[in-house]
């Protein structure tokens, strides 16, 4: 199955700046201790992701309908979404105010659920040939 | 409902059920026909179903990048009409022989002596 699509690859793109961002000000507000901020900042951060998650996937749906139930997009967001939070500790960007342990729970449970979706998509998978839903072909 | 009314709704209602699966059929036999670009098919299938099928340039884009992902279509690129090149579609080996053995089971049997005096056959 082509996993990795042209939209995928923009949400991509679009999601990674938007991490940053967000650890950037995350860091920043913690630092600077305006915790008002750092709510908003999250709440940006959400809306942000679900219109680029939504954009791209119903973009991606309709160049090719991919039967995988959301599997690439969540998968996607996961490594990246952590990627960047590791690596945001390791150059030392965070403020005295985070701990690295929580990055490491967060991947850990949120991990869970990505298994949890996995074995969904692969039952799921049957009904549908090289990745396009049978009833969708004809 | 009167038995006019009645008529037309369960008569539209079998067409629009029919015609849904008909469409790949109709893309199939133009690209039988020979390689063409996304218009040429939609001329082919408006104009041979007697303008029963319509199809809009979009959805059938859509539905050619579905059957090429699949491998029962592809395309070459060619000077386009004064305009960017285009994109030639054809059927695939396994474009064609979906297409032989789908209409071997199940449009062939219509031209049996029996089924075509039955849809001849007045009531």
């Amino acid at each position: 199955m082509k996993a990795l699509t042209k939209n995928l690859l923009y949400f991509m793109v679009f999601f990674t700046i938007g991490a940053i961002v967000f650890r950037y000000g995350l860091s920043s507000f913690l630092e600077n201790r305006t915790y008002s901020l750092v709510w908003i900042i999250a709440v940006i951060y959400f809306f942000f992701n679900f219109f680029i998650g939504w954009y791209f996937g119903k973009r991606d749906y309709e160049t090719l309908p991919l039967y995988d139930i959301g599997f690439r997009f969540h998968f996607a967001t996961y490594l990246l979404f952590n990627t960047v939070s590791v690596l945001w500790f390791l150059f030392d960007f965070h403020s005295h105010f985070e701990s690295i342990r929580v990055v490491y729970v967060t991947a850990l449970f949120w991990g869970i659920f990505i298994i949890a979706h996995f074995v969904i998509y692969l039952i799921t998978r049957r009904n549908a040939i090289l990745g396009i839903e049978k009833s969708e072909i004809f | 409902m009167s038995e006019n009314n009645l008529f037309s709704e369960l008569l539209s209602a079998w067409e629009e059920t029919y015609k849904k699966g008909q469409l790949t059929l109709w893309i199939f036999l133009s690209l039988k026909d020979g390689k063409k670009y996304v218009d040429e098919i939609r001329v082919f299938v408006e104009e041979q179903s007697n303008q029963t099928m319509t199809c809009e340039i979009q959805s059938l884009y859509r539905t050619l990048r579905k059957f090429q992902h699949l491998g029962v279509v592809d395309f070459e690129t060619g000077e386009g009409n004064k305009g960017p090149e285009r994109k030639y579609y054809f059927l695939t080996e396994l474009g064609h022989k979906l297409l032989e053995n789908f209409i071997e089971r199940n449009i062939s049997l219509f031209f049996n002596k029996r089924i075509k005096n039955l849809i001849n056959k007045e009531d």
